[in-house]
């Protein structure tokens, strides 16, 4: 049984911007990791970024300042 | 692109998270059993590979005259996938991420796959039916996996996918069902069609269609993914996905002994198979690599394609082709054992993978990371 926590999670158009987001988060301290997108908010079976639903604000600084687009984000139990 | 926050349990349990993959797993590997009930060939109630070859054929983009029929469950699975989509609003037309890189690694799959005779779906059907060459297989398919997952890690991108028209996502569904109405109904002759030999070997259309549509639709909903199931364990020890290619197995070794067909795990005599270990591994391995840098194996691109996504479409048609070239070019092997242009086919195919993924993870440009 696993424990869902509030989460932020991005999708991207590409495994590449999601590599870049885990490189971009590591090197800003800000914490989460790498999950498969999760079904619930995608079709596609890339890879997702989830991190906790408080970094939300940096973590999108974070991606605006390295110039990866996210395809999605959303806050959810995770 | 912010969406608002969908309430879900705290807890959740792996079962609770999985049961559907596993469902998905079930009911792929008891149609593939009845399937062969019904007349398809030995170990092959389902597989992309052969079934897409067999396609080939029938279109006569080869005169190899035993693997020749335009099979209804390829169109099934796609159809399946369309509907499932278009129920949940899942539908979208999209494309234009690098197609003619992705029409030549479906091609070099493809080769891949007839020098193995089989795709990661038959895979692990001929493992549940006692052909432990198909573990020489599993074994290749892993490895290449985890070459292409290094270089995923290093960046490889073949570049985004763009919104098109719902058309261009039709498209490729719509012309798949349009020739096999031809064919249901008699319309169309010039199809070829095998008299003997694995083509001739097939169940009844409508039930091969309605399986097909079954495997199509739950594929879609569960995102049912044999490469997708491997990176997922190896990258973030989610076993969630692998489990359902491991439930396939256990449904078909069940189903094949409660049918008394099961005679024990064995290296020879397995049907439409060979045991030239090297180049099970080797094939395989070009399947694996292949299909983690187009983001699927051969089942997942069809459902892809399903859902509107053109370039999948159009890597289906580069298997198509590639499954020409093995056949007209002597690429694939039989129940007798790999053949000497097999071999190089398959060592420049593992060249050729080995190329791309250099170019297009170290060598990106400004684009590189869009």
């Amino acid at each position: 049984m696993r424990r869902r926590q509030a989460s932020c999670i991005v999708t991207f158009h590409t495994t590449a911007d999601a590599m870049e987001t885990e490189r971009v988060c590591r090197a800003a301290g800000l914490a989460g990791r790498l999950i498969p997108a999760p079904r619930d908010l995608t079709a596609d079976c890339g890879i997702a970024w989830c991190g906790p639903a408080e970094t939300r604000p940096a973590l999108e600084a974070a991606l605006r300042a390295a110039g990866v687009e996210a395809a999605g984000l959303r806050e959810q139990l995770y | 692109m912010a969406k608002k926050t969908k309430q879900t349990p705290e807890k959740t349990s792996w079962l609770g998270q999985n049961w559907l993959l596993l469902l998905t797993g079930f009911l792929v590997g008891a149609a593939a059993i009845v399937l062969n009930l019904l007349g398809n060939p030995g170990n092959m109630g389902f597989c992309i590979a052969c079934f897409e070859r067999d396609i080939a054929g029938a279109l006569g983009l080869h005169s190899a005259a035993p693997v020749q029929y335009f099979r209804p469950e390829i169109v099934g699975i796609v159809l399946g996938s369309l509907l499932m989509a278009l129920a949940r609003k899942e539908f979208r037309g999209k494309g234009g991420s690098a197609p003619a890189l992705r029409f030549g690694l479906g091609a070099l799959v493809m080769i891949g796959a007839l020098v193995f005779l089989g795709c990661p779906l038959r895979m692990v059907i001929r493992i549940g039916g006692g052909d432990l060459n198909a573990v020489v297989g599993l074994l290749g398919f892993i490895a290449g996996i985890l070459m292409g997952l290094v270089f995923l890690k290093k960046g490889f991108n073949l570049g985004r996918a763009y919104k098109q028209s719902p058309l261009e996502g039709l498209a490729f569904p719509g012309a798949l069902l349009l020739a096999f109405l031809l064919c249901v109904t008699g319309l169309c002759g010039l199809f070829r069609s095998s008299a003997a030999g694995p083509g001739s070997l097939r169940a009844p259309w409508y039930a091969a269609i309605l399986a097909g549509l079954l495997v199509g639709a739950l594929a879609q909903r569960s995102r049912f993914c044999m490469v997708g199931g491997v990176r997922d364990a190896v990258m973030f020890r989610e076993f969630g996905l692998i489990s359902a290619f491991g439930m396939v197995i256990l449904t078909v070794l069940l189903g094949n002994v409660i049918l008394k067909k099961f005679t024990g795990f064995s290296f020879a005599g397995q049907p439409v198979a060979h045991s030239d270990g090297l180049w099970n591994f080797l094939g395989m391995s070009v399947v694996g690599w292949g299909s983690v840098l187009l983001g699927g194996c051969p089942l997942r691109q069809l459902v892809l394609a399903g859902e509107g996504n053109s370039d999948s479409a159009v890597t289906v048609l580069g298997m198509i082709f590639g499954a020409a070239l093995s056949h007209n070019f002597k690429l694939a092997s039989s129940g007798d054992g790999s053949t000497p242009n097999g071999h190089i086919a398959v060592i420049g195919a593992l060249a050729i993978l080995l190329l791309v993924s250099l170019v297009l993870s170290f060598a990106k440009g400004k684009e590189g990371k869009k």
